[in-house]
């Protein structure tokens, strides 16, 4: 009997000890040398999301990802990041300081309440807002992710980028809060102050985002032959500090839920409204008739295509105040463009929508073929010079059609997408957490690295209110 | 009446297993073929033969044979994620499936009898966090089966033998769902199913002996379950509002098994059994929302099984004559589909050891005692409609203990 209890005492210890053990990971950093890593870039890489730079957005901004996986392969101390204050964060309507956006209930013109992207604090002190912003961080420094919002290439050139004599709107306030001589230090030799032995490059995207989304009014395409010289120098001063590095290409900016959430055709009429509008437009008919134009407005009952305005319409000398025309299915309406007005105010059909709401078909060609070149560049710049090269051009386009990662879905939809967070344009955790893997993807492949990916699903989507 | 009272306390309290081989089969069903390799269809060694061969059930000689008991399954899911270092592990709850045979001998010729034993269920839960908690946070699945036999011993050389089952259980499930953050879903709801469970026996001489058992498919349904979303209230409008119900149907495979066996001596039994699962059977996993054909919360969940042969040794020695000792062995193959692999039956192809032990302390009362360890062979797998990823390893440890009484 006794043995029999001692059997089973044994076996019961010996349960408890033996867990499946699985092999590990074994992490390494290929022929790589990750001991410092400094991130240079844009609002991308300087975690920038809802429309406002914020802690937690910081914090899960893929370039912070890919370092704290960089730390399993070799990175040393800390990735220095110039975090704001709070939560709330500070982003810009044109010159004007808000907070970031959450998703929240409004109320139109119609008196209906929907959910949508409502500032978080829309009573914020816009002077606290900026206080906050400019207060400077400089002395945590130096900073490894040295991102900074809104940035072009030419501006990691620009000396006095953070500059606040140059007055509202010429200078960068998310450079000058890190920078330790705002009035003449050039962002780009903030990398060298870190020592680093990887580099990341993502820049280009503001030398056409901000020409699509202000619909092609504010801010100019960078001329592609300056691009080239600008990212070719960049690339060489981030070169002559560490030869390794990773550069991504520039994203079809034309997929953003930012220009591909409101319709093009978001006004319903009956019929006999339908009717009246067409009386006052038969005028407008009949002149492009008789100019030989083939534009035409005409209405029906149902949904309609609004009327915007287009500067690019051929009409002869003289006929200036005429260009105006229906928009075209596959044209692009901003996010931004004042649904209230639409509703209430009768733009898109007596007046006609203004222009900086809208891609038309001439714009968005411009972009696109800016794009296209400029990733050429970036292409050719990163294989001259040996470098890790993530196409993230590739990869959105694939994310278009939808594709699933650990459950989660990512398209290019407004919310529902899961990449882009509520300003439509930048990323959400999740969709950080996918952009880090790609960047992850790319550096083992180049250097024999094998860098734990990140898991997508342990990062939060949008939140949805009560 | 005291011991009545205990039998339905375990069938009340028991009756979740675990799964860790073979989808969500439990075959422990009987404490003497826990330790012999789970090999029954060859022997008529008790009541236990309402499961594993209604045919052998005429064989077993006493008039009265009760057999009751249960397992203790300790399991362990491990999962790796494929291109980084993120682990988790499951925290499954103690798993106990049971059995309870009684037998009654009318005649040489019949014996009747009746058992509820749990053959399938899956108890698994992972971290709410988890990586995959977008598949599964949590599940479990019970079924019961009640089934009345009745067996025929032909000139003592065959037994032919059958009986009718119902099925009845219930499942319960959270997974997270990705709308908006620390959103989730449960399912719950109860489940029944009729199959039938028929064997042949064959004692070739007194040493040499075989049979062969088919207990069918029974599709259990599940009708106007409990859907529960915890979300956010301003999703409510979205999702139709917070409560649903839902329809689904989970089949419990067939088997048809091939068992024989022989007495080398005095002391000494060997057995080999050969059992065919028809795993295919399970195509996929559907749920209709709210009677709606066109609700847009229905999913189709593919899982594409595949039918699965499960060999299996057993050696049995009389070491006293009031004590039996043995041991088994056998190869598990998952029945799941390499594209649609998911973590809510963590299936790898297993080995597993059995060990076991009758003693016979009163003419009237066997104790056995059964040991089975069964070890999932870590692999990589990948559920294709989530691209989820990962490398699993499974472990369980079962130690089982029964009672006998022939009377």
């Amino acid at each position: 009997m006794k043995t029999k209890y001692i059997l089973i005492l044994a076996i019961l210890a010996f349960m408890a000890s033996c867990k499946p053990d699985i092999d590990e990971f074994e992490p390494s950093s290929g022929n790589a040398d990750f001991t410092s890593y400094v991130a240079v870039g844009n609002s991308l890489t300087a975690g920038y999301a809802d429309g406002a730079l914020y802690k937690s957005g910081q914090e899960y901004g893929w370039a912070n990802l890919l370092a704290q996986q960089l730390k399993k392969v070799g990175m040393q101390g800390e990735f220095k990041i110039p975090y704001m204050p709070d939560d709330n964060g500070v982003g810009f309507r044109g010159t004007h300081p808000v907070t970031k956006l959450i998703l929240g209930y409004s109320t139109d013109c119609l008196g209906n309440t929907s959910l949508g992207p409502v500032l978080a604090d829309p009573g914020a002190d816009p002077s606290v807002l900026m206080a906050n912003l400019m207060k400077s961080v400089a002395d945590q420094g130096p900073f490894n992710n040295i991102g900074v919002p809104g940035i072009k290439v030419g501006h990691l050139l620009f000396p006095g980028l953070g500059n606040p004599a140059l007055g509202p709107g010429n200078f960068n306030p998310y450079y000058t809060r890190f920078a330790l001589h705002p009035a003449t230090d050039v962002l780009i030799d903030e990398a060298e102050k870190v020592d680093p032995t990887f580099f990341s490059l993502w820049i280009g995207n503001n030398d056409v985002l901000g020409y699509a989304t202000s619909g092609g009014v504010e801010d100019s395409i960078t001329n592609p032959l300056l691009f080239e010289g600008l990212f070719k120098a960049v690339v060489a001063k981030l070169t002559s500090l560490t030869s390794k590095g990773v550069v991504a290409n520039i994203p079809t900016i034309t997929a953003i839920p930012f220009l591909n959430t409101v319709p093009y055709n978001p006004i319903p009429l009956t019929d006999s409204l339908a009717g009246l509008l067409n009386d006052g437009y038969l005028i407008y008919n009949q002149m492009m008739e008789a100019l030989g134009k083939d534009y035409r407005i005409e209405w029906h009952e149902g949904m309609n295509p609004m009327v915007i305005e287009d500067k690019y319409m051929d009409l002869p000398a003289g006929f200036e105040q005429f260009k105006f025309r229906q928009i075209k299915e596959g044209e692009l309406v901003t996010l931004t463009v004042p649904q209230d007005s639409i509703k209430c105010a009768r733009w898109g059909t007596v007046k006609p929508i203004p222009d900086k709401y809208v891609l038309t078909e001439t714009e968005i060609a411009k972009v696109d073929e800016a794009i296209t070149t400029y990733n050429a560049i970036i292409k050719q710049v990163a294989e001259d010079n040996d470098l890790a090269y993530v196409d993230m051009a590739a990869a959105l386009e694939k994310a278009k059609d939808g594709i699933v990662i650990d459950g989660v879905e990512f398209n290019t939809k407004y919310i529902t997408g899961n990449i882009f967070s509520t300003d439509g344009v930048h990323l959400t955790p999740q969709g950080n957490a996918f952009v880090a893997n790609l960047f992850i993807d790319a550096i083992n492949k180049k250097y024999g690295s094998k860098i734990p990916k990140v898991v997508v699903s342990e990062y939060p989507t949008i939140q949805f209110p009560d | 009446m005291k011991r009545i009272y205990y039998f339905l306390m375990l069938l009340a309290i028991f009756g979740t297993s675990n799964i860790y081989a073979g989808g969500y089969q439990v075959r422990l069903q009987g404490n003497k073929q826990n330790g012999f390799g789970l090999i029954g269809t060859p022997l008529n060694n008790g009541a236990g033969s309402i499961f594993y061969n209604p045919g052998a059930l005429s064989f077993v000689d006493n008039k009265i044979n009760v057999d009751v008991g249960a397992s203790f399954i300790m399991s362990n899911v491990a999962y790796r994620s494929l291109d980084g270092d993120y682990t988790a592990e499951s925290d499954n709850p103690l798993g106990t499936p049971f059995y309870l045979y009684t037998s009654y001998k009318i005649s040489d010729l019949i014996s009747v009898g009746v058992a509820a034993y749990t053959p399938y269920g899956s108890s698994l839960v992972w971290d709410k966090d988890w990586a995959g908690k977008f598949l599964i946070q949590d599940i479990s699945l019970e079924a019961i089966y009640i089934q009345p036999t009745i067996s025929f011993n032909i000139d003592d050389v065959f037994g032919v033998g059958v009986g009718f089952v119902y099925s009845f259980g219930g499942a319960n499930i959270n997974k997270a769902i990705n709308l908006s953050n620390n959103s989730s879903v449960n399912l719950e709801g109860k489940a029944s199913g009729i199959g039938f469970n028929v064997g042949l026996f064959f004692k070739a001489t007194d040493e040499l002996k075989f049979g062969v058992d088919y207990r069918s498919k029974i599709n259990m349904k599940l009708d106007d379950g409990n859907v529960t979303f915890n979300i956010p209230g301003s999703l409510e409008p979205i999702l139709g509002g917070k409560d649903h119900t839902f329809d689904t149907e989970l089949p419990l495979p067939g088997n048809l098994d091939f068992g024989v066996s022989y007495q080398m001596n005095d002391k000494l039994m060997l057995a080999f059994e050969l059992d065919w699962v028809m795993w295919s059977t399970y195509k996929q996993l559907d749920f209709t929302f709210d009677n709606d054909e066109e609700s847009p919360l229905n999913s189709s969940n593919p899982r594409e099984y595949k039918d699965t042969f499960t060999p299996r040794l057993g050696i049995e020695y009389k070491l006293l004559d009031n004590l039996t000792v043995r041991g088994g062995y056998y190869y598990d193959p998952t029945p799941t589909n390499e594209k649609y692999f998911t973590p809510e039956t963590v299936s790898l192809n297993s080995n597993a050891f059995t060990l076991g032990l009758t003693w016979s302390p009163l003419e009237f009362m066997d104790i056995d005692i059964s040991y089975l360890q069964t070890m999932g062979k870590q692999s990589e797998k990948t559920y294709e409609p989530a691209n989820f990823s990962g490398l699993y390893k499974t472990v369980a440890y079962v130690p089982g203990f029964g009672l006998s009484f022939k009377f």
